[in-house]
């Protein structure tokens, strides 16, 4: 049936019922656990000017974000994520602040990405961005938040990975690599194709022992104990070295949080965007294809609006870890508490006052007016349907309580 | 323990596939037996799922993590350009991806202008002409038999996979350009690499161990 008058475009969705219950007390105890560790919510618009996404400034390939114009012609896009707008409204609004800030955020982000592939146009992200604050604190905080919000959300088999985007590029730097170069070994780096990074290499002059380590690749990942082989094979490019102590610095934070156990590392996650520049972080779990939260460092994002400074933060998608708990049959129970009153076309003020009182409790008291259609059958069953304990049946002015 | 599923290519791919696993000691039974009707292969003792998909599928399934592990050609893994690890080179199903078209096509891809070009990998073919050739190019997707578009004048070139070059010959046509090599890859979902690494990191090494 072709209506559109009945249906969502591709990609987008109606959430009501149990599964929005469901959402909406996800996202309630998700955002009560980042308020507890003292982040401040912000709320940016939905579409800003194209701009504030740009390639040299965001994560989203243009092609997959919605622009439209607005009357002055100026091109205005839907946001695909909330980070670049949050560091705009950072410096705009505490450009004097000498102090660390701390914001979170939630709302639905925006990719037009093709059809058919079974994913999303439009999900909730709940984030945080903890920005002028370079320490390794601040890279241990948001681990430490994300295992805890995990465990919040019911998960409990769960893995956290590390990785830098430093590594590399010391690695890069020492051997001298052109740009095109570059982007064809973290290309394959990534993909953990790492007999394409030996092809790519094989015309390439450089250092024998950097060459060595750079097709060594796959052996930088696991628990910390990588760290310590690939700082060995380092000792002569700085800036990779310097990558590795500031990972191992964060082990020891992340001790003192105990959440060690969560961990391992991989040097081969690397971003094919200049965006970040410190740690990169993602957490998987079973029963879902994708990383279900992605994060890291950006110390360059805050100065493209003005005032450099230092950035990290993270995101949850919280579609998706909803799904994924569904999953793993992780039990989210509603916050539910509601009640019928069926009344009477002559006992609407004893109704009326009946909800009132039931309100006042606490209870969601929902008021229907009988009608010749309805029977205590087709009561009971939507009585069920919005799982409600109660029903307050009037009659005549007097209340007569029926437990489901 | 949790399953480890596996997806294969059908046909050629998945009895050579199913061979080299053999040789590392995780066939499946099951899967010899040619009359099954049985969508999935089960190998209860190493704990181990496998099904058959039509190739393009295979990285989709992956992606999704319907399948932790997928082995598939090279051309595939290309067009359907997914999120997906290609971990391993298995060495067999040896082809090229070539531009092929009768000998008076070659002066067409010597200047930069706009030609016509049949294939079944339109993603790859852009991407050669635009950013190897930096030649703009009009592709027309085919489905099937494309040595057809030159011969009946539908295109002037074609993109497509090259084995022995027999065809082309019986046809008067004639690799033009070679795009890139081409073989069976295994590919692996980026959370079941976090989250069997043990398992999938085992497997990968001893393939790698028999190819060479």
């Amino acid at each position: 049936m072709d209506n559109r008058l009945l249906h969502t475009p591709e990609g987008v969705r109606d959430i009501y019922g149990d599964e929005l219950q469901k959402k909406l007390k996800l996202e309630r105890i998700l955002h009560k656990k980042v308020a507890s560790f003292g982040y401040h919510d912000i709320e940016t618009p939905s579409f800003e000017y194209f701009d504030i996404f740009s390639r040299e400034i965001g994560t989203t390939p243009s092609r997959e974000i919605y622009k439209f114009f607005d009357s002055e012609n100026n091109t205005l896009a839907l946001r695909p994520d909330f980070t670049p707008g949050v560091a705009r409204a950072t410096n705009k609004y505490f450009m004097e602040d000498i102090h660390p800030i701390r914001l979170c955020y939630m709302g639905n982000t925006f990719s037009n990405r093709s059809d058919l592939q079974g994913k999303l146009k439009e999900v909730t992200e709940l984030g945080v961005e903890y920005m002028r604050e370079p320490s390794v604190d601040a890279d241990a905080e948001m681990i430490d938040m994300t295992v805890e919000l995990l465990k919040t959300a019911g998960l409990d088999e769960f893995q956290i990975c590390i990785g830098t985007v430093e590594y590399f590029r010391g690695l890069c730097e020492a051997a001298g690599l052109d740009r095109e170069t570059e982007e064809a070994l973290s290309d394959h780096i990534r993909n953990k194709n790492y007999f394409g990074i030996q092809d790519v290499l094989n015309d390439v002059k450089m250092p024998a022992d950097i060459k060595k380590t750079l097709t060594s690749f796959s052996d930088y990942f696991g628990n910390v104990d990588v760290l310590d082989e690939a700082a060995e094979r380092v000792k002569k490019v700085p800036r990779s070295l310097a990558a590795i102590d500031r990972l191992k610095a964060l082990y020891e934070k992340l001790k003192i949080y105990g959440v060690q156990n969560y961990l391992t590392f991989d040097l081969g996650m690397i971003s094919q965007h200049d965006y970040y520049t410190g740690i990169l972080f993602q957490a998987y779990t079973f029963g879902t294809g994708e990383p279900i939260v992605r994060g890291g460092r950006y110390d360059n994002l805050l100065g493209r609006f003005g005032k450099p400074g230092a950035a990290v933060g993270f995101t949850v998608v919280v579609d998706q870890l909803l799904n994924t708990l569904n999953q793993q049959h992780i039990v989210i129970d509603r916050d539910c508490n509601n009640a019928l009153v069926v009344y009477d076309r002559d006992s609407f003020e004893a109704a009326v006052r009946e909800s009132g009182s039931l309100r006042l409790d606490g209870v969601h008291a929902e008021m229907i007016l009988n009608s010749p259609d309805m029977t205590q059958a087709s009561i009971n069953a939507y009585a069920q349907e919005i799982h409600a304990a109660k029903i307050y049946r009037i009659r005549g002015g007097k209340t007569e309580v029926q437990k489901i | 323990m949790r399953y480890l599923t596996f997806a294969l290519t059908k046909g050629r791919l998945a009895d050579k596939t199913l061979e080299a696993l053999e040789k590392i000691g995780i066939g499946c039974e099951e899967m010899h037996d040619k009359t099954s009707r049985k969508l999935i292969f089960v190998n209860e003792e190493k704990k181990l799922k496998f099904f058959l998909a039509k190739g393009p599928d295979v990285p989709t399934y992956v992606e999704h993590g319907a399948a932790d592990i997928g082995v598939t050609g090279k051309d595939i893994i290309m067009e359907e350009n997914r999120q997906i690890y290609e971990v391993l080179d298995l060495g067999f199903g040896k082809c090229r991806m070539c531009v092929c078209g009768p000998a008076e096509a070659g002066s067409l891809l010597k200047h930069q202008e706009m030609i016509k070009v049949a294939s079944k990998y339109p993603r790859i073919a852009r991407d050669y002409f635009h950013n190897k050739k930096h030649q703009t190019v009009d592709i027309i997707k085919l489905n099937g038999s494309i040595e057809l578009a030159p011969i009946v004048g539908l295109t002037d070139v074609i993109v497509d996979i090259v084995e022995t070059g027999t065809t082309l010959k019986e046809n008067g046509l004639q690799v033009l350009e070679e795009v890139c090599p081409l073989s069976a890859r295994m590919v692996v979902n980026q959370v079941s690499m976090r989250m069997e690494t043990e398992r999938i990191r085992w497997i990968i090494n001893e393939l790698k161990k028999n190819l060479n």
